[in-house]
């Protein structure tokens, strides 16, 4: 064979393996080329005989038929496969594994909360559900005859224990139990004798904050607020104080957010005054200090309170408090 | 508290629109509820004279009334009771639009009587809701005079929120006097004159027995009394602020109690035995009718005010019937006393009764103010009822006190609040508020705080009143100062518990929350036996809610029921909560983890009809809890049959990660099961938190990855049922080296060929050496000491090949 038919015979190699309708076709063509007893034994005997000055250019083109023919059934091999693994089942089935599990609403606002004043370099605390009248009340100043106090209010275990109201009385433990500087965020299940209805339930979650340190302001609490309420409900929201009293902080302070639906234009959400109630904040009152050994000349502080059903009911748009404790998987799914 | 805007504008002159005054209002901390206009122009209507009344022929209830319009009389039909020949009342004449627009007055025939125009009750005019009978009129007013000037232009009532620390907001003044600092113009008080300030020397008509429980005791005597109605603006001024008006003498001391906030009460002094008053303690099973009609039972916790022999009220909270005001009284005894705010806190409580008084004593009443309230209501008194002060006051309190004085830095002020505002604004607030500032050189003041702050005690609380009036508006929002707190100990287990829930997630288990309080119903179902354990809640709510949970199990197979009940078939739930019981120290509270399975929820694809038999659920759920534990890095999970109140006979385990005890698993009984209609297995898993929590964070180190391959090899054998897989595994590995790697199950089988009794069971074995690559030889060797064990200590009988 001379150098023109060796490519002459590639060229045919190539054209029969690409238009092998087949595995069996392609692979009696590839054997009829490149088999034992194929036709590149024809291009190789021409290489053997041929005059030490041709063997040079003859060897190139060997080679070069070889790999060619053997890239062209590759390609064509793969372009089979391929149409073939279309064919043989029905994508569109329903796919098959186990589902993913939800976490509850309350637990991820929780969870958020945590997260976005973590970026604050707030640290959770913890503490007992069953708390001492001193936690819940005395060391925060609640004055005797405050209606909190009331039994109508509070569910009482006996005189000096009951289920804690709010999740402050986490707070006194911490400042008990550390010197200042204090920045914690106290997240749990609080109790009070409301009668459950749309909006009120017995059991209920909060979300406290309380950041002490040398001149902590109540411009440091709006700010803290802000950067909070942006992250948690949206950009552009914007926080409100509004005067207040609670015997535990002073000056107190009742905080708005703006509200993140219809960014302070009034809708239903917010009742159409383009503010959404929150909750309670101020500068931690000296008689706090006092009850926990902290010198309030040295130091002052910012404590909040939050919520957190009524967060999640605002920003998941949930309209009874209830539905989160129904446990309905039709509801909790949806989150 | 309600306040018409009419009698604020009487203490300070405000251009502003009540929609903008609420607001300054609000945002300086006296919240605003609601803003009511009241009140209309009235267009059309008018003072009508009753001439003459009499019965309408075809209806009991209803008169035939000529009334008098100024100009002509009209045949008119009336229905109300109170209409009366010569009085004065409201009439809208024919064409007449009532104010809420809801009836336009036509010529009617009522019954067959012709009627032109109608008379008037007080929710017709949009007063109030009374209609009980026409709305009686001042009889000086001339017929026809127009309604509006009657009753005054339309305006405005406030509904206020007072925080329980501003007593002194009780008040038309006080409210004034916040808005005086707001707007910074001035305030102008109630001009009173014309009654003697001076005291009685000797008043024995006045004692005071208990001097902790009233502080202040001051008394006026007023003769030649005439009780009759109050002229028309005070009428409307009690009833728009939501008071009822009685007569003139009671309206006064209502009325000087919203203007100023000092309480009052007015005795007939002639039903007071000896006609004086002893202030007391009642006497154990002292009775007293009040006003309201309520005879009540009186014991030494309860001052009263007595006369001679008798409670003729009680201290605070409201006077008793026997010495009221009548028609007839001549003789008023005045009381503006201060009274003890707990003592009648405790006496309010104690007899179920909050008025308006009680509600002002309670958050505590300016000691100062009693005689000048006193002075004020008997100048209404002289003016409007003819009365005549005799003498000067009894008053038992000897001076005046000094006022507090609360030293103060500006530096401080500015610093709280976070925002530089200059000494002489900060002094201008505190002036606005009546606070006079002295200064001390420098940086320091001394505020000289009014008798009627008693809420200003210290250096914090004059910022909070600059703050406020400043306007907490202008308190800047700066970027968080974060700075890295370094005692702060992460929070380890808040970490850990979100790691946990993450791993229930993937594994496909969704977050339920149930409520703390639980029926000791509910518990006795699952557990009759840990009564005793149980932290009940003394007077709960309800039944429902009378006892701290001691397990989450009740609730969540209750929660799987709601569900099942929803026709959701299948459901994979936790809750991670505080279990409580009850121990000789107390009780503990405890983190627990609770699981709930139910439905083909371990099957995927197209096999989810076929009945879930309570091996496989029970298998799931042990899959899961595995799953789990290997998660969080505890060590393989064995378990121990244990007895679980609520399981099935046979079907609950306690689980063990190696010594650590978890908790349980077990599938629920079927007569619990049956309160809910679940007749499918329920698999509930009980975990404690703590271990679970253990290694969650631990920090996990490389080993080596195997270098040479290994060799498997199965067994199959048939072994008695009795014989359980975990048996044959520890058997297996004590007769293999360590070589031995894994062991894995691959086939169960029961049937008639093997014989009843006993089960096919095959493991595939993986053997390998971490220093070279085994020989054929060697594995073998090693299998064959397995299967000699399973023969010798399970009697297996291998299945070769
Ligand atoms: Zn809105």
């Amino acid at each position: 064979m001379n150098n023109a038919e060796i490519q002459e015979l590639q060229a045919a190699a190539i054209q029969e393996v690409g238009a092998a309708p087949d595995a069996a076709s392609l692979e009696s063509a590839r054997v009829k080329y490149l088999g034992r007893n194929g036709r590149v034994q024809d291009v190789l005997l021409a290489l053997r005989q041929a005059p030490v000055e041709q063997k040079r250019e003859l060897g190139r083109l060997a080679n070069e038929f070889k790999t060619s023919v053997q890239a062209a059934v590759d390609a064509r091999k793969d372009a089979l496969q391929a149409s073939a693994s279309v064919a043989s089942f029905d994508v569109t089935l329903p796919g098959r594994w186990h589902g993913l599990g939800t976490r509850h609403p309350v637990t991820q606002i929780i969870d958020r909360a945590v997260e976005i004043f973590g970026q604050l370099g707030f640290t959770v605390a913890d503490g007992p559900d069953i708390e001492t009248t001193f936690h819940n009340f005395d060391a925060l100043n609640t004055p005797a005859n405050h209606p909190s106090r009331d039994p109508k209010d509070t569910f009482y275990l006996d005189d000096t224990h009951l289920l804690r109201t709010h999740t402050s009385p986490v707070q006194i433990r911490v400042m008990q139990s550390r010197k200042p500087p204090v920045r914690i965020i106290a997240p749990g299940r609080c109790y009070r004798r409301d009668t459950t209805d749309a909006t009120h339930s017995a059991n209920f979650h909060q979300v406290e904050g309380l950041y002490v340190d040398r001149k902590v302001s109540l411009a440091d609490l709006k700010g803290d607020l802000t950067y909070f309420a942006r992250q948690m409900m949206g950009p552009d929201v914007k926080i409100r104080f509004r005067p207040h009293f609670f015997p535990f902080t002073e000056p107190s302070v009742e905080y708005d957010f703006s509200c993140h639906v219809c960014h302070g234009a009034g809708c239903r959400v917010c009742k159409h005054s383009g503010w959404i109630e929150i909750s309670g904040a101020g500068m931690v009152d000296p008689h706090v200090f006092k009850a926990v050994g902290y010198d309030s000349s040295e130091v002052t502080g910012y404590a909040f309170g939050m919520g957190v059903e009524r967060i999640a009911m605002i920003l998941l748009g949930v309209p009874d408090i209830r539905m989160l404790y129904d446990n309905d998987v039709r509801f909790l799914g949806q989150f | 508290m309600r306040i018409p805007l009419s009698w604020l504008n009487e203490f300070i002159a405000l251009a502003e629109s009540p929609r903008e005054i609420a607001d300054r209002l609000t945002f300086s901390g006296t919240e605003v509820e609601g803003i009511e206009t009241v009140g209309s122009t009235f267009s059309g209507f008018i003072v009508a004279e009753v001439r003459a009344v009499e019965k309408h022929p075809n209806a009991d209830k209803l008169s035939i009334c000529r009334v008098f319009d100024g100009q002509a009389e009209l045949q008119v039909v009336c229905g109300a009771p109170n209409v009366t020949a010569g009085g004065r009342y409201p009439f809208a004449p024919v064409g007449v639009t009532l104010p809420d627009g809801s009836l336009t007055i036509k010529k009617a025939k009522i019954r067959g009587v012709e009627s032109l125009g109608m008379l008037c009750a007080a929710d017709e005019l949009g007063l109030s809701s009374d209609h009980s009978g026409l709305l009686v009129l001042d009889s000086t007013w001339p017929a026809g005079t127009p309604l509006s000037e009657v009753l005054g232009p339309p305006d405005t009532v406030f509904e206020l929120e007072v925080t329980p620390n501003r007593a002194d907001c009780l008040s038309a003044v006080g409210i004034a006097r916040e808005l005086a600092a707001v707007y910074r113009t001035p305030l102008a008080q109630p001009n009173i004159a014309g009654v003697s300030e001076a005291r009685e020397e000797q008043a024995p008509w006045v004692r005071v027995e208990d001097a902790v429980g009233c502080p202040r005791y001051t008394a006026r005597l007023l003769e030649n009394v005439t009780v009759g109605p109050s002229p028309d603006w005070m009428k409307q001024r009690l009833e728009r602020s939501g008071i009822r008006a009685i007569n003139n003498i009671v309206d006064i001391t209502n009325y000087v109690m919203l203007e100023l906030g000092q309480p009052l009460h007015a005795f007939d002094r002639d039903l007071l035995e000896e006609g004086r008053v002893v202030i007391r303690r009642a006497k154990a099973g002292e009775k007293m009718r009040t006003l309201d009609e309520q005879e009540r039972e009186l014991d030494p916790s309860i001052l009263v005010i007595a006369d001679a022999s008798r409670p003729v009220a009680v201290a605070g909270v409201m006077g008793g019937a026997g010495s009221e005001i009548r028609p007839e009284t001549r003789m008023v005894l005045l009381e503006s006393a201060t009274f003890d705010s707990a003592l009648v806190r405790a006496t309010a409580r104690k007899l179920g009764l909050s008025t308006e008084s009680s509600y002002r004593f309670e958050r505590g009443v300016d000691i100062e103010l009693a005689e000048r309230a006193s002075r004020r209501a008997a100048q209404l008194m002289v003016e409007l009822a003819g009365a005549r002060v005799v003498g000067g006051v009894a008053d038992t309190r000897p001076a005046g006190a000094a006022l507090r004085r609360i030293a103060a830095r500006y530096s401080f002020v500015r610093d709280v609040m976070g925002i530089a505002i200059g000494d002489a604004e900060i002094r201008a607030i505190l002036n606005s508020l009546e606070i006079q500032v002295v200064e001390q050189g420098g940086d320091g003041f001394e505020a000289v705080i009014p008798s009627f702050r008693a809420d200003l005690e210290r250096e914090v609380d004059l910022v909070e009143e600059v703050a406020r009036i400043h306007g907490l508006d202008k308190i800047p929002a700066p970027l968080p100062r974060s700075t890295v707190d370094p005692q702060a100990a992460a929070n380890q287990t808040t970490r850990a518990k979100a790691v946990l829930r993450t791993v229930l997630a993937g594994l496909g288990v969704s977050e339920i929350l149930n409520y703390s309080l639980v029926s000791d119903a509910a518990l006795d179902l699952f557990d009759p036996g840990n009564r005793d354990q149980r932290a009940p809640i003394p007077r709960p709510l309800s039944a429902d809610q009378s006892v701290l949970r001691i397990s989450l199990a009740p609730q969540m197979v209750e929660t799987l029921g709601r569900n099942r009940a929803h026709q959701i078939e299948q459901a994979s739930l936790y809750e991670l909560g505080r279990t409580y019981s009850r121990g000789a120290t107390g009780v503990t509270e405890t983190e627990s983890l609770c699981i709930g399975l139910l439905g083909p929820i371990g099957r995927t694809g197209l096999d989810r009809r076929r009945t879930v038999t309570a091996e496989e659920m029970f298998l799931w759920a042990k899959g899961l809890v595995e799953s789990l534990a290997r998660a969080v890095e505890l060590p393989p999970l064995t378990v121990r049959p244990t007895a679980v109140a609520y399981a099935e006979a046979g079907a609950s385990v306690e689980l063990l990660a190696g010594d650590t005890a978890l908790g349980t698993l077990a599938l629920v009984d079927r007569r619990i099961r049956k309160e809910w209609r679940l007749s499918d297995p329920v698999a509930i898993a009980e975990l404690r938190v703590a271990p679970l929590l253990a290694n969650v964070l631990s920090v996990r180190t490389y080993s080596d990855i195997p270098a040479y391959p290994s060799v498997a090899r199965d067994v199959a054998m048939i072994v008695a049922d009795s014989v359980t897989h975990e048996e044959i595994i520890r058997v297996m590995r004590e007769a293999a080296p360590p070589e031995l790697e894994t062991i894995e199950l691959f086939d169960i089988f029961k049937g008639a060929a093997i014989g009843a009794g006993r089960r096919s069971i095959a493991y595939s074995l993986v053997y390998r050496s971490a220093q070279r690559t085994l020989t054929d030889d060697e594995a073998n060797g090693y299998h064959e000491s397995v299967k000699g064990a399973l023969r010798a200590k399970l009697s297996a009988e291998l299945r070769e090949g």
